[in-house]
């Protein structure tokens, strides 16, 4: 009797899912830094940025003078605090686009080009925080984390002849894979600490200790079915055996991390009810993160781009949108910087949790490059010279801030892009269409 | 030359031996010659071994990569490679070789040369079985692993968001062991899924609450009622299942749905939305009627305002819901939110059906509201673990006192791993289990102990893997029966895609599972059973795409009609159908031949089928050619089609694959995209695929791919029947290779009917693979032949066919390892 001997199927590879985003871990995955404990004696740099829809009112926003002792503008205001740390950038343009404004707005924002026209196959380009996260990630336990506070509910196109996906994210893996962000705090909290419900060390060293005694369990019987079987069975049990130890070296790691300090913190049950609770709590989750070194790399959209949300809560009951259209009627003009207003206010709050929170020889706001603004300027006209952009934090030094900053007409958004690579540390000649690096922050 | 024979064989008439050997010779050399006439022109050594050149045809590049060398097989002794003669049968089933333009035996010798092949491969095969091998060890895929929960715990949860999904293999089957593989991070998943579970059916106190979010999609339209679970009288809305952890207090919160800037849809009007849970009405609400001030143009929302006064009415209830904190008891409740039906009609010109981005924008002042999502928020506090069916299947026993707990834990544990384990306990088992359930006793009594103990069940490599080891003293290079817990297992993951239930364990302990006529009846009864929906959701789902629907999205410009009423229609008549067809034990040729079909009033609208009213699905007998059997299914013909178009290569290489067993090879690469225009002009599809027929090598495969698709012409994207396209009356009229033609899916029918053992043929070997958990290899293919034909006698019922797979030689034994 002859078989034919089949060798083993070339199928037996390990499968992830092979998800653009870090996944769920076990319990308190406090990072695997290679010999870093809680002092961390030269702290990693950070790129945090937080995304505006719907453009601006550029007349409250833009600054009349220019260089250091600029006045603040009214939505600037909330942001007094962080003068000296903040760097006004006006003139710089995104790519024009005649069709799908708003799609191009949130795509061009952190990618510097515009979408393909389509509803189904989606094309534009790798993201700047994307890039960075690639290189960064390699540290810790999440490349990266992509949130917002909009739901992307409307199916099919959003902005006519454009995916609804193209509103809905900033953050591009590569020219065809739109990050989704999300938007529940619950699925954050647990994406970042497990499944115990809280930051509480003692919670969670005893989850560490459980799920210890299971795996040692399981691989105890694996290994008594490994000797009951042949050698060509032995394969799967293998790939079980390695999978099992991978997880509980994690685990080990964990549990030798597991004294850092950390806010107690329970897990939130879900999306709160005002706006306003919602973004505070995901401004605390992103803190969090970045505290516990779980990531480097966060990107926030308050709003997905041409959202209709309204903000009664601050007088303004219209929709943002159609508002946004305010056709230079003064007391439209007034709603739409009301909003931005509130905007930057909670973008305040971050601020200063971020600034609060200390992280080795300074706080967490001293080693960040954080971007803010909007993909459009004006928005009636769908404006896409003259971005609203401001860069804060100390990026450990490289930025030195307090200024308004001018550039010539046509100065592509990538510069920008080039420059923040450059100062996270991972200069490339070339991003998206840039020039060159921008001129007036270099001679940091 | 055959006078002589005939001489031969009388003058040797003793010698039988002599007389058949020389009947083999002359029947060899005729088959010999055939291959050399009509098959080594091409598939030949020569042009195989052939250097590859720049600019050499596309033909001769597959016909090497195919490495099929005709002229050095030797067709007198099919015993040294019948690999190559069973794809050689593959191909000839279904007529493709040799291509169109090329010169073809008559049919009769044609289908004689086929039917030589088989037979003589059937009784090599009867000489040298071989069941082939499954993997000893097998993982539970996705679908197994939630049923195999629902089974050993009464527990319905989703676990999509639990663990990872599985890839199919490349015949579209997730089952297969082969890529059933373990990473680090599933592992991680199982272990979190543990302790979720546990939590969850034990009924253990949630640290806190947490909110669930049900959404109901845009473009479901909520005109009639929608569910069995709502009352009579009302008008759309939902009714959702949710689990209910603890006994306590939760808030249930209703969203109306409102267009993209928060205006609820349907308030001019004063209207009530109701709130009932498990059927009995907790409240109702008001909202709507006259809105004061000056209304928004009925268009684009937003843009052009209303007054103030107007505008904040209208988005007076955007960011309220309507909202209710009640006690509710634990368990799986039903919570339904639905609109009382008016009964009147709106007048004046309404608006038209909105579709896409209208949808979205515009807030249907004279639609009705709908029900945009319902929120479960909770546990706000805890009564207790309350009683749950969860509960009430772990704990079969209550200790009273704490002598009791011990052995009370060992006879709950002792249960529950012999269902998880599909096996008879051994005292290591349970002794591994006691150790978690002491650890858990510790920090917080009998519960928490047994809920420890389940979470190391559940991560178990005896519950997450299907095992099967050779005997101890197995000889290598040989095969034995597999054990009768191991034909248990088999059975119940076969035909229910989940846990062996009592009494199959109950006849294995029993040694009664292999006694005459028990098989026969287990079938029987399972099949009958309600968890055979694992077979119909598993099995059909793969093997009619119909998993593939929830993913599609029709164009909405193309098709404004399709709403996700009618992608629900389509899913519940296909399941429906082919459960009747399994219950009633019709003979498979009814798949495609059946004259009834399911449907309620939205498909019937779709279909034209007149006089059908209301939401529930009912069996209409069915007139004329256009519907009938699965070619009429509005589901296959949309998953074999792309968001704005048909597409007759893809229903072509449907048939082909899943129906007639001769699924062709992948495209060249570097093909272009199709272009349906030319100068402006639409073009029918068949203009569109013009290069297909005039390119040899195209034509090899799409000679047969595309006649198949374009008989379903009619039925567009949607599966809604048509007649014209692009301007032109639909041709559906088909040629084979073979030289068949036929027109229309009536005359696709017809053909396949024809040749019901190619059907269904095909159809077993799919059950075969998914009953296997592997791939099938050369060897199994006269089983698959063996099947059909006792099948036949019993004009290929689905019994007849499903328990022949189950005695076939793979399902009842296995083969060592070499």
């Amino acid at each position: 009797m002859k078989f034919f001997n089949k060798t083993l199927p070339r199928r037996t590879l390990l499968r992830g899912i092979g998800a653009s985003l870090a996944l769920p871990l076990l319990d308190s995955m406090v990072p695997a830094l290679s010999a870093a404990s809680a002092q961390v004696a030269q702290p990693s740099k950070r790129l945090g940025v937080v995304y505006v829809p719907n453009g601006m009112a550029m007349k409250a926003w833009t600054p009349a003078t220019d260089g250091a002792g600029f006045e603040l503008t009214r939505i600037l205001k909330p942001m007094a605090d962080y003068q000296d740390r903040m760097l006004v950038l006006t003139g710089l343009n995104g790519t024009n686009s005649n069709a799908g404004v708003h799609a191009s707005a949130s795509t061009r924002f952190l990618t510097g080009t515009i979408p393909a026209r389509t509803e189904s196959d989606l094309q534009a380009a790798v993201s700047v925080d994307q890039l960075v996260a690639k290189q960064l990630g390699r540290q810790t336990q999440l490349g990266s984390l992509e949130l917002a506070l909009d739901q992307s509910d409307v199916f099919g196109s959003c902005d006519i002849g454009f995916s609804c996906q193209y509103t809905s994210t900033i953050s591009w893996r590569d020219a065809y894979t739109p990050l989704p962000m999300e938007t529940n705090p619950r699925a954050v909290f647990e994406r970042l600490f497990g499944d115990t419900g809280t930051t509480n060390p003692a919670v969670r060293l005893k989850r560490i200790r459980k799920d210890q005694s299971l795996l040692d369990a399981v691989s105890e019987r694996v290994s008594e079915l490994n000797r009951q079987v042949g050698a060509g069975d032995r394969a799967k049990l293998d790939q079980y055996l390695d999978a099992v130890r991978d997880v509980e070296r994690r685990i080990k790691m964990a549990e030798a991390q597991s004294n850092r300090e950390l806010p107690l913190v329970d897990q939130p049950a879900g999306v709160p009810d005002t706006y306003e609770e919602h973004a505070k709590l995901m401004f605390d989750m992103q803190v969090l993160a970045y505290q516990t070194d779980l990531t480097r790399v966060i990107t926030f959209m308050m709003g997905r781009e041409l959202t209709g949300r309204t903000y009664a809560e601050i007088g303004v009951p219209d929709s943002h949108h159609p508002t946004s259209h305010h056709r230079d009627d003064p007391a439209l003009y007034e709603k739409v910087t009301k909003i931005n207003e509130f905007h930057t206010s909670l973008f305040a709050y971050y601020l200063d949790k971020l600034d609060a929170t200390s992280d080795g020889n300074g706080s967490l706001l001293d080693h960040m490059l954080m971007l803010y603004g909007a993909g459009m300027s004006d928005s009636n006209r769908h404006d896409n010279t003259g971005l609203p952009l401001v860069l804060l934090g100390g990026g450990s030094g490289s930025v030195k801030g307090g200024r308004h900053l001018r550039y010539e007409e046509g100065t592509p958004i990538s510069n920008l892009h080039l420059t923040m690579l450059d100062k996270m540390g991972f200069p490339v000649e070339k991003i998206g269409s840039s020039t060159n690096a921008l001129n007036l922050l270099s001679d940091v | 030359m055959k006078k002589k024979l005939l001489l031969a064989v009388c003058m040797a008439a003793p010698s039988l031996l002599l007389a058949a050997e020389s009947v083999h010779q002359s029947v060899s050399a005729s088959n010999r010659a055939l291959l050399d006439q009509y098959c080594v022109i091409c598939h030949n050594q020569a042009v195989v071994n052939s250097l590859a050149t720049s600019n050499e045809g596309l033909q001769t590049t597959q016909l090497r990569n195919l490495g099929l060398t005709l002229d050095t097989e030797d067709v007198s002794d099919l015993a040294a490679n019948p690999e190559v003669w069973e794809k050689v049968i593959k191909k000839l089933r279904v007529g493709v070789m040799p291509p169109p333009n090329y010169p073809r035996p008559d049919k009769v010798r044609y289908d004689g040369f086929r039917t030589w092949l088989e037979d003589e491969l059937d009784s090599i095969a009867a000489n040298r079985a071989n069941p082939g091998r499954t993997q000893a060890f097998h993982r539970l895929n996705q679908t197994e692993y939630r049923n195999s929960i629902r089974d050993l715990l009464d527990l319905n949860i989703d676990v999509s968001d639990l663990i990872p999904a599985d890839a199919p293999d490349q015949y579209g089957f997730d089952n297969n062991a082969e890529v059933l593989a373990l990473s680090p991070l599933s592992v991680e998943r199982y272990v979190n899924a543990a302790h979720k579970i546990a939590e969850l059916a034990i009924g253990a106190p949630p640290r806190g609450a947490s909110i669930t979010t049900y959404d109901v999609p845009l473009n479901l339209i909520q005109d009639d009622r929608l569910s069995e679970d709502l009352p009579f009288g009302s008008r759309g809305g939902t009714a959702i299942e949710h689990l209910f952890p603890v006994d306590g207090e939760y808030r249930i919160t209703l969203n109306l749905q409102t267009n993209y800037v928060d205006f609820v849809r349907g308030f001019d009007d004063a209207n009530e939305v109701e709130l009932s849970l498990d059927g009995e009405h907790l409240q109702t609400y008001a909202f709507g009627g006259d809105a004061p001030g000056i209304p928004a143009p009925y268009s684009y929302a937003g843009n052009i305002r209303g007054s103030d006064d107007w505008e904040e009415f209208m988005m007076a209830f955007a960011d309220e819901g309507f909202e209710l904190v009640l006690p509710v008891k634990a368990g799986p409740r039903v919570i339904g939110a639905t609109f009382p039906r008016e009964m009147w009609e709106a007048e004046g010109v309404q608006q038209p059906r909105l579709f896409g981005y209208q949808l979205a924008v515009t807030e249907l002042p004279d639609g009705n509201p709908g029900i945009g999502s319902v929120e479960i928020e909770g546990p706000l506090s805890i009564d207790g673990s309350g009683i749950t069916p969860s509960r009430q299947q772990i704990f079969s026993c209550e200790p009273i006192s704490a002598d009791e707990e011990p052995a009370c834990a060992r006879q709950i544990l002792s249960s529950l791993a012999r269902r998880a384990y599909r096996r008879a306990v051994t005292e290591n088992d349970v002794q591994g289990l006691m150790e978690f359930y002491k650890q858990g006793q510790l920090e917080g009594g009998f519960e928490t102990g047994i809920q420890f103990a389940l979470e190391r069940l559940l991560v178990s490599p005896d519950f997450l893997f299907r095992i099967e080891q050779d005997p101890r003293n197995a000889e290598p290079d040989s095969m034995y029966p597999v054990t009768d817990t191991e034909l248990a297992s088999r059975l119940s993951f076969f035909l229910w895609s989940s846990l062996p239930d009592d009494e199959l364990l109950d006849l294995v302990e029993r040694s009664e599972l292999r006694d005459p006529g028990v098989l026969e009846t287990q079938v029987k009864r399972m099949m009958s059973d309600s968890r055979s929906s694992g077979f119909i959701e598993n099995f059909v789902g793969q093997w009619l795409y119909l998993r593939n629907l929830d993913g599609i999205y029709p164009d909405p410009a193309a098709f404004p009609e399709f709403d996700e009423n009618l992608r629900e229609a389509f899913q519940r008549e296909t399941e429906l159908f082919i459960d009747d067809q399994i219950r009633s034990d019709r003979s498979l040729r009814e798949l495609l031949s059946a004259d009834y079909t399911y449907v309620n009033e939205r498909l019937a609208e779709h279909y034209g089928i007149p006089k059908i009213y209301g939401n529930r699905y009912r069996k209409v007998m069915l007139e004329g050619a256009e519907r009938g059997g699965l070619f009429g299914h509005g589901s296959l013909m949309m998953v074999t089609s792309y968001p704005n178009r048909t597409s007759p290569v893809l229903r072509g290489k449907f048939v082909l694959e899943n129906l007639l067993g001769g699924p062709p090879p992948e495209p060249p690469p570097n093909v272009p995209a199709l272009e349906t225009s030319n100068d402006g002009k639409q073009l029918t599809m068949r203009e569109a695929m013009a290069m297909h027929r005039e390119n040899p090598a195209c034509r090899v495969c799409h000679a047969a791919m595309d006649p198949i698709g374009f008989s379903l012409e009619n039925y567009d994207a949607v599966g809604k029947w048509r007649t014209q396209f692009a301007g032109q009356a639909i041709d559906a009229s088909g040629l084979l290779p073979d030289g068949n033609t036929f027109d229309g899916p009536d005359g696709l029918r017809g053909l396949l009917l024809e040749r019901p053992d190619d059907f269904v043929g095909t159809i077993t070997e799919k059950l075969m693979r998914f009953a296997l958990g592997r791939s099938l290899e050369y060897y199994d293919m006269p089983e698959v032949r063996g099947i059909v034909r006792a099948a036949r006698e019993d004009d290929y019922r689905w019994s007849s066919v499903i328990l022949g797979v189950i005695k076939s030689a793979p399902f009842q034994m296995r083969g060592t390892e070499l």
